[in-house]
């Protein structure tokens, strides 16, 4: 849209020179907004990345701890299991116990994820009938006709897949938060519009709070070169609404149910 | 703008408190979430202290709003968003139709927010052909009824299941039923199509972010995530104070927005958005344009007196507290903001002469402040409008309510500064009160055009002799 860009400059700078009048500066001042953005990291977000890197087993299982008593006043189950394997196997049962909210057709979405690729789901579930559809990432960005095609046909896939698996970038123990950073062939929706969800991580991914998220996503050297990225979802939980008489019923538009899986070894 | 109804506050009130249906459930809501936001607060590590570190962060927010909005556009920008600056609703609106029709979109799927209440929106969408759907579940039943919210955050609490269930048979030609997850059901499944349909989704913005630019917008039902990923284009809203300057004051504001909303420790959904998909990704809108609105908030900010309802958060905490939105619900407030907000926001938005009953209709108890997630204060200000009412403001275009009054106020304010003339004024009083009727020896009702003050109370008839009388007599 370049074309209104032009118009939008000009608004802009009319919208700037109100605030600033408004708050008593010439209209033209330059307001370089020194002091409001810190250039390094404070001493107690160092503190919070340290003390990450630093964490115990002993305190990595406290915090699962503390994880799993959040989850359940909101209905997040959270499972820890020994490996990949067993994690596969308790998918495949889920798969079998659970049928499909919209038609018949049980087919799964999964991530391309190095963490979703160990538990070799197309085998599990293969062994069951049920197709897994993995989500690759689109193959030719430059070409708009072929992506588009690529993207509706991801997306049909996904919409007609009853169980979404998703890897995460963290998981929040104090308020069993599952943290999603964007990535190409990781999309938002299989954690969205499939009626289950079913996230996988490892025990070192779970972090006490939204404090020690952002202190690791701004300042921690691994972590910050990513950022926030272009679109970061936190889910706790499965959907919910309170709008009639203000009974709580899950599954209002996301996932009915959402499962937390935690691979320990 | 939409249809603004706050002149009838009073006959809209009377309604309310008529209404069973509507009392039941304030009492409902203000118990669960009045009450659950103050101890929400309480159980917060820091205590409900942390009120006053936000309130100090809003503060510092509004004082650099032109740097901290540069910040987030140039970061949106960066990643091939739009942004642009409404100084009106009208601009905000047309700039949403221009978008529309360059897109050619068909269909509109809304994630709830107040800033498209406020410039009136769906309206507008609906007369350029386009059709819009409301998401959220309570604001989904309200669209389908041809009502208006009475909650910001439980939209549709003052209807029963059973008028739910009529609606529904009615309007989407389901079985009757008054079971709410299978009415909830009914209404995912509808939805659900329209979100796979709309060429368009639009949302508000909870709170930005200007050190790393983004938006965020928190939902519990999951249906903003859905408007904001399912169609080609997402619009998102904001009025231009819902800005913090960094991530970690960001954290402190979203999690006392979760606790004033809902007594929750955060909502089932928070997105961070900073911008449309990149190439290489199958999933989110291919055009991303947020659009950043004026619409009377650069006047507060240039009021002292106003500035700091700029600091507000929306979260509604206020309305759960406040005794009289209690009583009389939201529709009387008349305009998107409804409760204590509302009677503040309102006047300043859409007129105080034309709104003039919302601040006096609420009693200055400050239980809103008390209750609101960044202690802003709330009764301050209705006062600081009061007092226009009463004597007029040239800056803000305010007439005095009632010159009588005013005029009246002034001879009293005379009289009783000259002792003489107060004394002989209480001597006919007193004579006067005679003829006025009396019920065990109180006076039952004063004459016109006082007789508001003896509406639900009895007043003591003056002494035969006064205080200084007797003071004088030596008692």
């Amino acid at each position: 849209m370049r074309v209104g860009d032009e118009m939008n400059t000009a608004n802009q700078e009319k919208f700037m020179r109100r605030i600033r009048a408004a708050l008593g500066h010439a209209p033209d001042a330059v307001r370089d907004g020194q002091g409001l953005f810190p250039q390094a990291p404070s001493a107690a977000a160092l503190a919070l990345c340290e003390g990450v890197r630093r964490r115990t087993a002993l305190e990595r299982e406290k915090l699962f701890d503390r994880l799993t008593a959040a989850a359940q006043p909101i209905n997040l189950h959270v499972q820890a299991l020994p490996d990949a394997a067993a994690v596969a196997a308790g998918i495949a049962e889920l798969v079998q116990a659970r049928r499909p909210e919209w038609g018949d057709v049980k087919q799964v979405a999964v991530w391309s994820h190095p963490l979703i690729e160990r538990l070799n789901l197309p085998r599990a579930l293969g062994d069951i009938g049920v197709p897994v559809i993995t989500t690759a990432p689109i193959t030719c960005p430059d070409d708009a006709d072929r992506s588009r095609k690529e993207r509706e046909d991801q997306r049909r896939e996904i919409v007609a897949s009853y169980i979404g698996v998703t890897a995460a970038d963290f998981c929040l123990a104090d308020t069993a938060t599952i943290v999603l950073r964007n990535r190409p062939g990781q999309p938002r929706t299989v954690a969205l519009v499939p009626s289950i969800h079913v996230a996988v991580v490892t025990l070192d991914q779970i972090i006490t709070d939204m404090k020690e998220l952002f202190a690791l996503l701004q300042w921690d050297e691994g972590f910050r070169q990513e950022g926030l990225t272009r679109y970061m979802s936190f889910i706790s939980g499965p959907s919910k609404t309170g709008d009639i008489e203000a009974i709580m019923v899950h599954g209002a538009h996301g996932p009915k149910e959402v499962r937390l899986y935690v691979v320990t070894g | 703008m939409s249809d603004i109804t706050t002149e009838r506050y009073v006959a809209e009130a009377k309604k309310g408190i008529a209404d069973p249906v509507l009392q039941k459930a304030l009492v409902f809501l203000q118990d669960r979430y009045g009450r659950g936001a103050a101890e929400a607060y309480r159980r917060l590590p820091e205590g409900p202290e942390l009120r006053l570190t936000a309130h100090a962060i809003r503060e510092k927010a509004i004082e650099n709003l032109d740097v901290l909005l540069e910040t987030l556009a140039a970061k949106i920008r960066g990643n091939g968003g739009h942004v642009y600056f409404a100084e009106t609703a009208q601009e905000a609106v047309d700039y949403c139709l221009a978008v529309a029709r360059r897109n050619h979109v068909r269909r509109v799927v809304k994630g709830k927010s107040m800033v498209t209440e406020e410039i009136g929106l769906n309206p507008a969408l609906e007369a350029a052909g386009i059709e819009v759907i409301e998401t959220d579940l309570g604001e989904y039943i309200i669209q389908l009824a041809g009502e208006t919210p009475s909650h910001i955050i439980a939209p549709a609490i003052h209807k029963t299941r059973h008028e739910i269930a009529d609606l529904f048979v009615q309007k989407l030609g389901i079985r009757r039923t008054t079971h709410p997850p299978e009415l909830t059901q009914a209404a995912r499944q509808a939805l659900r199509e329209k979100f796979l349909t709309a060429d368009m989704g639009t949302s508000g913005c909870n709170q930005a972010c200007a050190e790393t630019g983004h938006i965020t917008t928190v939902s519990n039902e999951g249906n903003i995530r859905m408007a904001t990923t399912m169609p080609r284009v997402h619009v998102a809203f904001m009025g231009m104070e819902r800005i913090v300057a960094r991530l970690d004051e960001y954290e402190i504001i979203l999690r006392l927005l979760c606790r004033g909303a809902a007594a929750q420790n955060i909502g089932v959904y928070v997105s961070y958005i900073g911008g449309p998909r990149r190439p290489e990704d199958s999933d989110g809108p291919e055009e991303f344009h947020l659009v950043v609105l004026d619409n009377g908030r650069s006047r507060m900010l240039a009021d002292p007196q106003f500035r700091e309802m700029l600091c507000c958060i929306r979260c509604a905490a206020c309305l759960n507290a406040c005794p009289v939105y209690g009583k009389i619900g939201g529709h009387a407030y008349g305009f998107a903001y409804s409760g204590p907000v509302g009677a503040v926001v309102t006047p300043l938005l859409t007129g105080i002469n034309r709104a003039k009953d919302l601040c006096l209709g609420e009693t200055l108890c400050g239980a809103c402040m008390d209750n609101c997630s960044v202690n802003i204060n709330i009764p301050r200000m209705l006062l600081a409008l009061r007092e226009k009412l009463a004597y007029g403001d040239a800056a803000w275009q305010v007439v005095p309510v009632s010159r009588a009054e005013c005029l009246a106020y002034r001879a009293w304010s005379w009289l009783i500064r000259n002792r003489r003339l107060y004394e002989i004024g209480l001597k006919l009083a007193a004579v006067g009160q005679r003829f006025l009727p009396q019920v065990n020896g109180m006076i039952r009702r004063l004459p016109p055009p006082m007789q508001g003050w003896t509406l639900s109370r009895d007043l003591h008839p003056l002494a035969a002799e006064s205080f200084m009388e007797k003071w004088r007599k030596g008692m």
